[in-house]
């Protein structure tokens, strides 16, 4: 399957659907308001890992060391769950609920899950998390289905 | 393992329509904009089939009843989690969106493959398939917010 990806040409959902892309800018910016803009990179990274979204991995990592993030961080970051010492309670509980989030294939977000992001975030941060991560969700599935190019750094 | 049968309802979740009420307008736009120039039918049937697959109590059953609104048959729905086994029951149309829904919703399994993608763009202009793919995106956004704050289905 592998040999496959990048060998067909996918639309630009920029071109063609131009009122989804803006009202998914507006669910951008509604998304960031009040939240961390550092947590919210390490959210939309660990999204895009799981979701395997190279344009949204490769955006955010970028948008990440700009903002200071250690390579550390960015290196543990699949194993942030491994890696004690390293990532804030805050960063730690938004993390488990985004996993949880992005994977609801396989479960459902569970009450422990939530309950220790309940914890360490007020009602309005917490919200703005789960905006945070649904809102990386769609542009995962955006940049996947049409395969967005990758630029070179 | 008998925890799991007991109604999960034992932690109170945020109302996030409340406390993130910008969120909620930006959905509301998406969603108006994902639905422009897509049948209907076809929409509820992407919307039903991302919302089995994520596991969305609410989002079901709200387009399950829209989708009968729509005149969606009681077969099609019946049978909508097994589309691929339904021989003709699915309109080619709709079984090349399904497909699609599919695989932009597990997107945790792979990407999507070029042989979904490339069914989709054969049944569907360019316009219609932006569309069908920014459905599967936003039901896919209403699935996760409903699911993590444990949105009950109104009792009928």
């Amino acid at each position: 399957m592998t040999a496959t990806v990048n060998k067909q040409r996918r639309i630009n959902l920029n071109r063609v659907s131009p009122e989804v892309y803006e009202a998914m800018v507006v669910l951008n910016t509604a998304a960031a308001k009040d939240l961390d803009p550092d947590l919210a990179e390490l959210i939309k990274i660990r999204a895009s890992q799981m979701n395997h979204c190279a344009f949204c991995i490769d955006m955010h990592t970028a948008d990440a060391r700009k903002r200071g993030i250690g390579d550390q961080k960015l290196a543990l970051l699949p194993a942030w769950e491994e890696a004690e010492g390293i990532f804030t309670e805050q960063e730690q509980a938004a993390l488990a609920l985004t996993e949880e989030m992005t994977d609801l294939t396989r479960r459902h977000v569970s009450d422990e899950v939530y309950a220790r992001a309940a914890a360490a975030f007020s009602e309005r941060e917490l919200g703005q998390v789960i905006a945070m991560a649904l809102t990386i969700n769609a542009w995962n599935r955006i940049g996947v289905t049409t395969r967005l190019p990758i630029p070179k750094r | 393992m008998t925890q799991t049968l007991e109604p999960k309802t034992t932690v109170d979740r945020v109302q996030i329509y409340k406390t993130s009420p910008e969120l909620y307008d930006a959905m509301m736009v998406l969603s108006n904009a994902a639905a422009k120039d897509i049948d209907a039918e076809l929409g509820e049937l992407i919307k039903i089939r991302a919302s089995q697959i994520n596991h969305c109590a609410f989002c079901l059953d709200m387009h399950t009843r829209d989708a009968r609104k729509h005149g969606v048959s009681e077969q099609k729905l019946d049978v909508l989690a097994a589309w691929e086994e339904a021989g003709q029951l699915f309109t080619e149309r709709e079984r090349a969106a399904l497909a699609l829904t599919e695989a932009i919703t597990e997107l945790g399994n792979g990407h999507v493959p070029d042989d979904v993608y490339a069914s989709a763009a054969a049944v569907f202009n360019d316009r219609e398939l932006g569309q069908v793919i920014a459905m599967a995106v936003t039901i896919n956004a209403w699935n996760r917010i409903n699911v993590t704050i444990r949105l009950e289905p109104p009792r009928s």
